[in-house]
Protein backbone atom coordinates (compact mmCIF):
# COMPACT_ATOMS: atom_id res chain seq x y z
CA UNK A 1 0.00 0.00 0.00
CA UNK A 2 1.37 3.19 -1.05
CA UNK A 3 1.67 6.40 1.43
CA UNK A 4 1.46 9.46 -0.47
CA UNK A 5 1.18 12.86 1.59
CA UNK A 6 0.65 16.46 0.91
CA UNK A 7 1.90 19.07 3.15
CA UNK A 8 0.95 23.04 3.14
CA UNK A 9 2.34 25.19 5.60
CA UNK A 10 0.84 29.01 4.87
CA UNK A 11 3.03 32.04 6.73
CA UNK A 12 3.10 35.78 7.56
CA UNK A 13 5.45 37.72 10.10
CA UNK A 14 3.29 40.41 9.06
CA UNK A 15 -0.40 40.19 7.80
CA UNK A 16 -1.41 40.24 11.47
CA UNK A 17 -0.14 41.82 14.54
CA UNK A 18 2.12 38.58 15.26
CA UNK A 19 3.46 36.14 13.15
CA UNK A 20 0.99 33.76 11.38
CA UNK A 21 1.64 30.26 10.37
CA UNK A 22 -0.67 27.08 9.55
CA UNK A 23 0.82 24.09 8.60
CA UNK A 24 -0.80 20.53 7.63
CA UNK A 25 0.10 17.16 6.22
CA UNK A 26 -2.36 15.49 5.29
CA UNK A 27 -2.34 11.38 3.95
CA UNK A 28 -3.89 10.98 0.87
CA UNK A 29 -6.62 7.97 1.52
CA UNK A 30 -9.11 5.98 -0.67
CA UNK A 31 -13.17 7.30 -0.09
CA UNK A 32 -13.46 6.70 3.69
CA UNK A 33 -10.86 4.56 4.15
CA UNK A 34 -7.30 4.48 5.61
CA UNK A 35 -6.09 2.73 2.54
CA UNK A 36 -4.13 4.82 0.38
CA UNK A 37 -4.53 6.50 -2.73
CA UNK A 38 -2.78 4.07 -5.29
CA UNK A 39 -3.20 6.04 -8.36
CA UNK A 40 -2.21 8.58 -10.18
CA UNK A 41 -1.75 10.02 -13.68
CA UNK A 42 1.82 10.88 -13.06
CA UNK A 43 3.33 14.60 -13.29
CA UNK A 44 1.87 16.43 -16.42
CA UNK A 45 3.62 19.57 -17.97
CA UNK A 46 1.50 21.31 -20.82
CA UNK A 47 2.50 24.51 -22.84
CA UNK A 48 -0.83 26.17 -24.62
CA UNK A 49 -1.23 29.18 -26.90
CA UNK A 50 -4.88 30.30 -26.42
CA UNK A 51 -7.22 32.61 -24.72
CA UNK A 52 -10.19 30.17 -25.66
CA UNK A 53 -11.39 27.40 -22.93
CA UNK A 54 -9.41 24.15 -22.98
CA UNK A 55 -10.18 21.16 -21.17
CA UNK A 56 -7.59 20.11 -18.85
CA UNK A 57 -8.96 17.09 -16.61
CA UNK A 58 -12.35 15.59 -18.21
CA UNK A 59 -14.41 13.97 -15.94
CA UNK A 60 -16.79 10.91 -16.80
CA UNK A 61 -15.12 9.80 -19.68
CA UNK A 62 -15.98 6.70 -20.85
CA UNK A 63 -12.17 5.70 -22.12
CA UNK A 64 -8.37 7.20 -21.16
CA UNK A 65 -6.92 7.87 -18.11
CA UNK A 66 -9.42 10.57 -17.33
CA UNK A 67 -12.00 7.51 -17.41
CA UNK A 68 -10.03 5.79 -14.65
CA UNK A 69 -10.87 8.84 -11.52
CA UNK A 70 -14.10 7.13 -10.06
CA UNK A 71 -16.75 10.10 -9.12
CA UNK A 72 -17.68 10.95 -6.07
CA UNK A 73 -14.16 9.30 -4.48
CA UNK A 74 -11.52 11.20 -3.07
CA UNK A 75 -9.23 12.29 -5.99
CA UNK A 76 -7.07 15.35 -5.62
CA UNK A 77 -5.63 17.71 -8.30
CA UNK A 78 -2.22 19.85 -7.94
CA UNK A 79 -2.10 22.39 -10.81
CA UNK A 80 0.52 25.36 -11.01
CA UNK A 81 0.79 28.16 -13.69
CA UNK A 82 4.47 27.88 -14.25
CA UNK A 83 4.68 31.09 -15.90
CA UNK A 84 6.65 34.17 -14.37
CA UNK A 85 4.68 36.57 -12.73
CA UNK A 86 5.50 38.80 -15.40
CA UNK A 87 3.55 42.13 -14.79
CA UNK A 88 1.27 41.00 -12.75
CA UNK A 89 -1.49 41.25 -15.09
CA UNK A 90 -1.25 37.51 -16.66
CA UNK A 91 -3.23 34.62 -15.28
CA UNK A 92 -5.15 31.46 -15.80
CA UNK A 93 -8.68 30.97 -14.69
CA UNK A 94 -9.74 27.61 -13.57
CA UNK A 95 -12.76 26.68 -13.94
CA UNK A 96 -15.47 23.80 -12.50
CA UNK A 97 -17.47 23.28 -15.47
CA UNK A 98 -18.42 26.58 -16.74
CA UNK A 99 -17.85 27.84 -12.92
CA UNK A 100 -14.85 29.90 -12.57
CA UNK A 101 -12.90 29.25 -9.63
CA UNK A 102 -10.01 31.82 -9.55
CA UNK A 103 -7.56 32.90 -11.31
CA UNK A 104 -3.64 31.13 -11.07
CA UNK A 105 -0.87 33.93 -12.01
CA UNK A 106 1.88 33.39 -12.52
CA UNK A 107 4.05 31.20 -10.26
CA UNK A 108 0.64 30.39 -8.05
CA UNK A 109 -0.58 26.67 -7.57
CA UNK A 110 -3.68 24.91 -6.04
CA UNK A 111 -4.29 21.77 -4.56
CA UNK A 112 -8.10 20.58 -4.27
CA UNK A 113 -10.04 17.43 -4.34
CA UNK A 114 -12.30 16.62 -7.27
CA UNK A 115 -15.68 15.07 -7.90
CA UNK A 116 -14.55 13.87 -10.93
CA UNK A 117 -18.52 13.69 -12.09
CA UNK A 118 -19.57 13.53 -15.48
CA UNK A 119 -19.24 17.12 -16.98
CA UNK A 120 -16.88 18.10 -14.14
CA UNK A 121 -13.62 18.90 -16.16
CA UNK A 122 -11.41 20.88 -14.59
CA UNK A 123 -11.13 23.40 -17.42
CA UNK A 124 -8.68 26.71 -17.90
CA UNK A 125 -8.91 30.04 -19.72
CA UNK A 126 -5.89 31.40 -20.34
CA UNK A 127 -6.21 35.90 -19.83
CA UNK A 128 -4.12 35.75 -23.25
CA UNK A 129 -3.15 34.14 -26.06
CA UNK A 130 0.43 34.12 -25.08
CA UNK A 131 2.26 31.13 -24.40
CA UNK A 132 1.26 29.44 -20.69
CA UNK A 133 3.15 26.17 -19.43
CA UNK A 134 0.83 24.25 -17.06
CA UNK A 135 1.83 21.27 -14.80
CA UNK A 136 -0.67 19.47 -13.34
CA UNK A 137 -1.48 15.65 -11.42
CA UNK A 138 -3.91 13.80 -10.53
CA UNK A 139 -4.08 11.67 -7.43
CA UNK A 140 -7.10 8.86 -7.56
CA UNK A 141 -8.47 5.75 -6.77
CA UNK B 1 2.31 45.46 2.01
CA UNK B 2 2.52 41.94 3.68
CA UNK B 3 4.50 38.67 3.02
CA UNK B 4 2.80 35.85 2.72
CA UNK B 5 4.22 32.61 1.53
CA UNK B 6 1.96 29.51 0.97
CA UNK B 7 4.33 26.23 0.46
CA UNK B 8 3.22 22.35 -1.11
CA UNK B 9 5.31 19.18 -0.54
CA UNK B 10 3.72 16.27 -2.57
CA UNK B 11 5.70 13.56 -1.54
CA UNK B 12 5.79 9.62 -1.84
CA UNK B 13 8.47 6.81 -1.36
CA UNK B 14 6.07 3.62 -2.53
CA UNK B 15 3.50 5.55 -5.14
CA UNK B 16 6.01 5.06 -8.34
CA UNK B 17 8.56 2.62 -8.76
CA UNK B 18 10.86 5.92 -7.51
CA UNK B 19 10.72 8.03 -4.67
CA UNK B 20 7.92 11.27 -5.49
CA UNK B 21 8.76 14.82 -3.94
CA UNK B 22 7.43 18.03 -5.75
CA UNK B 23 7.60 21.23 -3.69
CA UNK B 24 5.84 24.26 -4.56
CA UNK B 25 5.81 28.09 -3.06
CA UNK B 26 4.48 31.20 -4.06
CA UNK B 27 3.82 34.46 -2.50
CA UNK B 28 0.45 35.82 -2.01
CA UNK B 29 0.32 38.99 -4.41
CA UNK B 30 -2.27 41.21 -5.28
CA UNK B 31 -3.91 41.46 -8.66
CA UNK B 32 -1.89 43.23 -11.29
CA UNK B 33 1.18 43.73 -9.22
CA UNK B 34 4.55 42.13 -9.05
CA UNK B 35 5.24 41.82 -5.54
CA UNK B 36 2.68 43.59 -3.65
CA UNK B 37 1.47 41.15 -0.73
CA UNK B 38 -2.40 40.64 -0.24
CA UNK B 39 -2.76 42.22 3.35
CA UNK B 40 -5.93 40.97 4.70
CA UNK B 41 -7.02 38.05 5.76
CA UNK B 42 -9.74 35.90 8.10
CA UNK B 43 -9.18 32.92 9.92
CA UNK B 44 -12.54 30.82 11.15
CA UNK B 45 -12.65 27.39 12.68
CA UNK B 46 -16.18 26.28 13.31
CA UNK B 47 -18.45 23.50 13.68
CA UNK B 48 -20.66 22.51 10.63
CA UNK B 49 -23.65 20.30 11.47
CA UNK B 50 -25.14 18.07 9.09
CA UNK B 51 -27.92 17.89 6.56
CA UNK B 52 -27.68 21.62 5.00
CA UNK B 53 -25.75 22.44 2.66
CA UNK B 54 -24.07 26.44 4.04
CA UNK B 55 -22.82 29.11 2.63
CA UNK B 56 -19.12 28.97 3.65
CA UNK B 57 -17.63 32.25 2.23
CA UNK B 58 -19.65 34.76 0.29
CA UNK B 59 -19.17 36.53 -2.39
CA UNK B 60 -18.88 40.28 -2.36
CA UNK B 61 -18.42 43.17 -4.75
CA UNK B 62 -14.87 43.61 -3.71
CA UNK B 63 -13.62 40.65 -4.23
CA UNK B 64 -14.45 40.23 -7.87
CA UNK B 65 -11.71 40.30 -10.56
CA UNK B 66 -9.19 40.17 -8.07
CA UNK B 67 -5.97 37.64 -6.43
CA UNK B 68 -8.40 35.85 -3.46
CA UNK B 69 -7.12 32.21 -2.00
CA UNK B 70 -8.61 29.78 -0.04
CA UNK B 71 -7.51 27.47 2.42
CA UNK B 72 -10.15 24.79 4.36
CA UNK B 73 -9.08 21.76 6.39
CA UNK B 74 -11.38 18.91 7.62
CA UNK B 75 -10.31 18.67 11.44
CA UNK B 76 -12.39 15.52 11.75
CA UNK B 77 -10.61 12.10 12.64
CA UNK B 78 -13.26 9.63 11.69
CA UNK B 79 -12.13 8.56 8.23
CA UNK B 80 -16.05 7.81 6.78
CA UNK B 81 -16.29 11.52 7.81
CA UNK B 82 -16.41 14.16 5.20
CA UNK B 83 -17.13 16.94 3.56
CA UNK B 84 -18.28 18.43 -0.18
CA UNK B 85 -17.40 21.78 -1.01
CA UNK B 86 -18.63 23.72 -3.80
CA UNK B 87 -18.91 26.84 -5.78
CA UNK B 88 -22.25 28.15 -7.22
CA UNK B 89 -23.61 24.92 -7.07
CA UNK B 90 -21.15 23.13 -9.03
CA UNK B 91 -19.30 20.61 -6.54
CA UNK B 92 -15.86 20.85 -6.57
CA UNK B 93 -15.20 17.44 -4.60
CA UNK B 94 -14.83 15.81 -1.01
CA UNK B 95 -12.65 16.86 1.62
CA UNK B 96 -12.38 13.62 4.38
CA UNK B 97 -11.39 13.85 7.95
CA UNK B 98 -7.63 15.05 7.77
CA UNK B 99 -7.81 16.59 3.64
CA UNK B 100 -7.64 20.19 3.30
CA UNK B 101 -7.45 22.59 0.13
CA UNK B 102 -5.84 25.49 -0.89
CA UNK B 103 -7.19 27.59 -4.21
CA UNK B 104 -7.64 30.67 -5.85
CA UNK B 105 -11.19 32.38 -5.82
CA UNK B 106 -12.63 34.95 -7.69
CA UNK B 107 -16.06 36.64 -7.75
CA UNK B 108 -16.32 35.82 -11.45
CA UNK B 109 -20.43 36.55 -11.53
CA UNK B 110 -22.65 39.11 -11.28
CA UNK B 111 -25.16 38.29 -8.72
CA UNK B 112 -23.26 39.44 -5.57
CA UNK B 113 -24.32 39.17 -2.01
CA UNK B 114 -25.38 43.11 -1.10
CA UNK B 115 -27.51 45.03 1.06
CA UNK B 116 -30.34 44.68 -1.36
CA UNK B 117 -29.94 41.04 -2.43
CA UNK B 118 -28.80 38.93 0.53
CA UNK B 119 -29.37 35.83 -0.98
CA UNK B 120 -26.69 36.76 -3.84
CA UNK B 121 -25.02 33.43 -4.29
CA UNK B 122 -22.96 32.82 -7.52
CA UNK B 123 -19.59 32.75 -6.24
CA UNK B 124 -20.14 31.66 -2.52
CA UNK B 125 -18.21 28.59 -1.45
CA UNK B 126 -20.28 26.09 0.18
CA UNK B 127 -19.77 23.55 2.37
CA UNK B 128 -22.11 20.56 3.63
CA UNK B 129 -20.98 17.58 5.86
CA UNK B 130 -21.75 14.07 6.07
CA UNK B 131 -22.54 11.27 8.55
CA UNK B 132 -21.19 13.37 11.53
CA UNK B 133 -21.15 16.92 11.99
CA UNK B 134 -17.33 18.21 11.09
CA UNK B 135 -14.99 20.72 12.54
CA UNK B 136 -13.16 22.78 10.00
CA UNK B 137 -10.36 25.91 9.50
CA UNK B 138 -10.45 27.74 6.92
CA UNK B 139 -9.03 31.33 5.91
CA UNK B 140 -9.25 33.63 3.09
CA UNK B 141 -6.93 35.90 1.89
CA UNK B 142 -7.80 38.93 0.34
CA UNK B 143 -7.89 42.35 -1.05
CA UNK B 144 -10.52 44.09 0.34
CA UNK B 145 -14.42 42.86 1.06
CA UNK B 146 -17.46 44.90 0.98
CA UNK B 147 -18.68 45.04 3.96
CA UNK B 148 -22.55 44.84 4.53
CA UNK B 149 -24.31 47.68 6.05
CA UNK B 150 -25.63 46.87 9.44
CA UNK B 151 -29.99 45.87 8.96
CA UNK B 152 -30.58 47.93 11.81
CA UNK B 153 -28.80 50.75 10.91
Amino acid sequence: MATTTATITIASADIADNNFSVSNTSTLYTAGTDTSISETTGLGRKKFATDGNVVLLDGGLTSGIAADVTADKSAKVYIKNINSRGDGTKYVNILLAAVEIGRLYGGDWMFIPWCAASGKDIEFTASDATETTLEYTCFYE
Amino acid sequence: MATTTASITLSSSDLLSDDMSLSSSMQLYQNGTTATGLDEMRYHRLVVPTGTNFDLIQDSTALSEDASYVYIVNKNTDVTDYIKISINSEEIGRLYAGDWLFMPWDNDLTDEQSVSDQTGNDSTIEIQAFTHEHIIEFALFHNGETLQTAADS
